[in-house]
């Protein structure tokens, strides 16, 4: 080995000894290096107004997103006829479902058909007389608050397509249909 | 260097022995906590992939036997190894017996009542709720004595009546250690008991475990700050350099090699010490702290990667020329896996401390596998050698059986590949889950338990690795117990000559220059600092370079601390965000005490992915109240940040008695009891208080009798509505509603209209 450049130097410590060695030269380059990356990134991060931020990446993430879901449908009003038009964009439908997934499958199952919330896919309705009822009921909340209240929670676009979606699901078939609650009530409107 | 002392004066050889017995008994629970640390380790393991491990008891549940898992394998396992290793090696370089026996051993039977006391507290749910700081305040109060009472004097005194003249490099880790670890524990325990308010305020007396119960004076945002400067630098002061200071003595020890290099010893011991101090908040990137101590954390973990890896390198280069001794000796097998593992983990700290990699990686599994290399591979692997470098010397009877060594090696490393493989492919797994779109812009997992189910695979590997680890533990603790039935009747005390350090020493001049140019002031500097010889003058003086030590860490703390503490912009207020009820505050207790934050954050940060999962991003100004803070640190189950309202109130009753009556894939274990259990209204007053005590403005809820008839009015209130719900209608008075009042609560305020400002008296803004 190499130890024609080792200098053994005078320190004794119960039989230890000690090199007196210099640091190895790539030790010193990165420790510079990664010294002057944290000074530029400080300067670059902290203490630069125009930087980017996780704040402003999500506002321009959302944006995007908002967008290419609702973009060409500007601000939705909750209207059967638009509550109604929704059920025929099978993309939109798509948007729903992955809502109705994260915030509703809990209680409803993921088909719809029900668990400690009721059935969705039949045509009993506990609360609900006319399609734009789901629309309040998933602003509002319903039952003592057994169905939360999600207006703070879900924009308003959410909501109608979410209605949107779960008057879609009337009349699916269910893996295991909880029996049907409340009482029956006529058709949607057709659109 | 005798030629250096003043031949005149010199003192007369002294005659002293080493004390053997305190290494013993260190060495000794070192093994007994870390089989039982690593078996609590390998239950809850299978507690993650099988929740009927939790056996349905209060005691026996996740959130309750993970803090005791993680305090036994740091504090007891790793605690009593650094205290051997200490033990040992100080005395031999001191050339002096410990100064005081009778505080040796006040140390060593304190340090194991506490880790008893922990032992019998985390399963009862007695906790802070601060991860690794879970002790309650009175075994705090025992852990700062024994630590810097009985310790720290035992060590100091040892240095100050030492015969070596110099303090070599795994002294001054040593010193280092017991500093900096007094100063994050005392300040990140500090906490208001609650017997104290009772004492003081209500004229009461605490009932129950209740005497026990205290809250962090710091709140929100500033208990996070605290708490993971706190957490960092135990992985840094705790499990990082009294290891180094072991490997220091023990690796050239065990190879009989000299150490590589004296001036890398000097330039990464403070670099280490100076830089480790900042960069606690990486654990905290895109929370609900300001970003400038993110970035902090997250620059000077980057600069942090080469101070710790001037460890590594003094460690393996230490081996040169040794390597064929390394095939043949298991001692040094550990060694070079243990120092090899220090490499890996701290590279990949810096790396996990950069925001975008933290981003995917944090709340998984990630972290949980770069904790374990560094436990299992670092810290363990390097205690295993030096107790079987140890095991002859302090036993006086060679090993039992060298093949079991080499057995115990290889069950460890293959147990520890296993572990961390599974769970770092379980971490990024989950953390690329948690972000999925599909082709909608929707999330494509929305169902958060689908992104747990995926990972039962690995969670059984996990099992595997972990068990083989234990195996190699109990092989560890069954060839030691065979050594030490070997010992002899009466252990051999040899006797050390040494001369007292004379009081007289005249710094010997600088070392010649190499330097060839003809600059004075190069010549000196190259002669003065690069040489070290500045550093050797400290050397000789352990009050000064434990001053210097101290500064090192202090200033660094005070530079993040104080902006932390003054600036208001850094926590702006909410005003709809107010104090929780009577009723909430008591649900919140049962929340810590069930060690809910074990699994469940508290804390949406501004990712897209994230927000969309869970809702509006989390706000500083939201936790202002939160004495303690429950961001928590990985997500096993769904963060609670917006729990409120997400859910029936019936639902969350339901949902604690079984999971998996609601969620079939759940693997939260069941909380049964908490629909059992009352909650003792009478003592809700004590705890407004407290809070009150704390700064929460609770108005006139203070008044005698006042939180507990809110908290009663509340009860009734919520059980009209789980009664509307068709829930049950018998849980007015039990944990599980208060529980889930609090769990309601979560997040809600946000939303809410400000209050008018007299409504201040009102908490919670409940009707």
């Amino acid at each position: 080995m190499s130890t024609v450049k080792d200098h053994l130097s005078d320190h004794e410590y119960d039989g230890i000894r000690e090199y007196d060695n210099t640091t190895p030269g790539w030790w010193h380059m990165i420790f510079i290096a990664s010294a002057v990356f944290a000074f530029f990134y400080f300067i670059y991060y902290d203490a630069n107004p125009e930087s980017s931020t996780i704040w402003t990446e999500l506002a321009r993430k959302q944006n995007i997103e908002n967008k290419k879901i609702f973009g060409a449908l500007g601000d939705l009003e909750p209207t059967p006829a638009t509550i109604m038009k929704l059920t025929s964009d099978p993309k939109l439908m798509g948007v729903g479902q992955g809502q109705f997934l994260a915030t509703c499958a809990q209680c409803h199952a993921k088909d719809g058909g029900g668990i400690n919330g009721v059935n969705l896919c039949d045509d009993s309705y506990k609360n609900v007389k006319s399609v734009e009822d789901l629309y309040t009921i998933i602003t509002e909340g319903a039952g003592s608050g057994a169905m939360p209240a999600w207006k703070t929670a879900l924009s308003k676009n959410e909501r109608v397509l979410m209605a949107s979606y779960i008057a879609s699901l009337r009349g699916t078939t269910p893996a295991s249909p909880k029996a049907p609650e409340g009482t029956p009530i006529p058709a949607w409107p057709s659109h | 260097m005798a030629a250096q002392t003043p031949a005149l004066d010199a003192p007369p050889l002294e005659r002293f022995t080493y004390d053997d017995a305190i290494v013993r008994k260190f060495t000794l629970a070192t093994i007994l906590w870390g089989v039982v640390a690593m078996l609590v380790g390998v239950l809850i393991a299978g507690q993650l992939a099988f929740p009927q491990l939790n056996l349905g008891l209060e005691w026996t549940s996740f959130g309750r036997l993970r803090p005791l898992h993680t305090n036994a394998a740091v504090f007891a396992f790793a605690g009593n190894a650094i205290f051997a290793a200490v033990y040992y090696s100080t005395q031999r370089l001191c050339k002096a017996r410990m100064w005081s026996d009778k505080l040796s051993n006040l140390h060593f039977w304190g340090w194991q009542t506490i880790i008893v006391c922990a032992a019998l507290t985390l399963p009862l749910g007695i906790t802070q709720g601060k991860e690794y700081a879970e002790l309650e305040w009175p075994i705090d109060l025992m852990i700062a004595v024994v630590w810097l009472g009985f310790f720290g004097t035992n060590f100091f005194m040892t240095l100050k009546v030492r015969r070596e003249r110099h303090m070599y490099v795994a002294l001054w880790f040593y010193i280092a250690t017991i500093i900096t670890v007094t100063m994050l524990h005392v300040f990140n325990s500090l906490a208001l008991p609650l017997a104290v308010v009772e004492t003081i305020k209500t004229g009461h007396w605490p009932t129950g475990t209740d005497w026990l119960k205290s809250w962090s004076v710091y709140a929100g945002a500033q208990d996070a700050f605290m708490q993971w400067w706190y957490g960092h630098n135990a992985v840094a002061f705790f499990l990082t350099t009294p290891f180094l200071g072991l490997m220091y003595y023990f690796l050239p020890k065990a190879a009989d090699r000299p150490v590589y290099s004296y001036r890398l010893s000097i330039v990464h011991f403070w670099s280490l010490v100076f830089i480790y101090i900042w960069a606690g908040p990486h654990h905290l990137h895109y929370t609900a702290v300001p970003q400038w101590a993110s970035t902090l954390g997250m620059i000077f973990s980057v600069m942090l990667w080469m101070p710790s890896w001037g460890g590594m390198i003094n460690g393996l280069l230490t081996l040169r020329g040794a390597w064929n001794k390394v095939a043949g000796d298991p001692i040094l097998k550990f060694f070079v896996w243990g120092i090899t593992f220090y490499g890996m983990s701290t590279f990949e700290g810096p790396m996990l401390a950069i925001k975008s990699v933290n981003s995917l990686s944090h709340y998984t599994d990630w972290t949980i596998a770069h904790v374990h290399a560094g436990a299992l591979g670092w810290n363990g692997l390097l205690t295993f050698g030096m107790v079987y470098w140890l095991a002859p010397r302090i036993f006086q009877a060679p090993v039992w059986s060298k093949k079991l060594i080499a057995a115990h090696f290889y069950t460890s490393t293959i147990g520890l590949a296993l572990y961390v493989l599974a769970i770092y492919t379980a971490g990024i797994t989950q953390g690329l889950m948690w972000r999925a779109f599909d082709e909608t812009g929707a999330l494509q997992y929305p169902n958060f338990v689908e992104t747990l189910v995926n990972l039962m695979p690995m969670y059984w590997i996990r099992i595997l690795g972990g068990t083989l680890y234990f195996a190699g533990m109990v092989l560890c603790a069954f060839n030691i117990f065979m050594t030490w039935k070997a010992r002899p009747a009466t252990y051999d005390v040899p006797v050390h000559e040494a001369p007292a350090l004379s009081p007289v020493y005249v710094d010997p001049p600088p070392p010649p220059t190499v330097l060839t140019a003809n600059v004075e002031f190069g010549k000196e500097l190259e002669s003065k600092v690069v040489q070290g010889w500045f550093h050797r003058v400290w050397e000789r003086k352990p009050l000064k370079f434990s001053l210097l030590t101290l500064a090192a860490v202090v200033i660094a703390s005070l530079f993040e601390a104080i902006p932390t503490f003054l600036i208001r912009s850094n926590v702006p207020s909410i005003a709809s965000v107010q104090p929780y009820t009577p009723l909430e505050l008591a649900g919140r207790d049962v929340y810590i005490a069930e060690g809910c934050y074990n699994c469940h954050s508290q804390m949406i940060r501004p990712i897209y992915a994230e927000v969309k999962r869970y809702g509006e991003y989390s706000k500083p100004g939201e936790f202002v109240y939160d004495h303690p803070f429950q961001w928590g640190s990985r997500r096993i189950g769904p963060d609670l940040a917006r729990e409120g309202g997400k859910q029936s109130i019936d639902w969350q009753i339901r949902h604690l008695e079984n999971p998996r009556q609601l969620v079939a894939q759940s693997t939260m274990p069941t909380y049964a009891h908490l629909l059992e259990q009352k909650v003792n209204f009478e003592a809700i007053q004590g705890r407004v208080t407290a809070m009150a005590m704390l700064g929460v403005p609770y108005g006139d809820a203070v008044k005698p009798g006042e939180a507990e008839k809110l908290a009663r009015a509340q009860a009734k209130e919520l059980v009209a509505q789980l009664v509307a719900q068709g829930g049950y209608a018998d849980v007015g008075e039990t944990k599980a509603l208060a529980l889930a009042a609090y769990l309601q609560r979560l997040g809600t305020d946000l939303s809410k209209p400000a209050p008018a400002a007299t409504t201040a008296a009102n908490p919670g803004g409940t009707p």
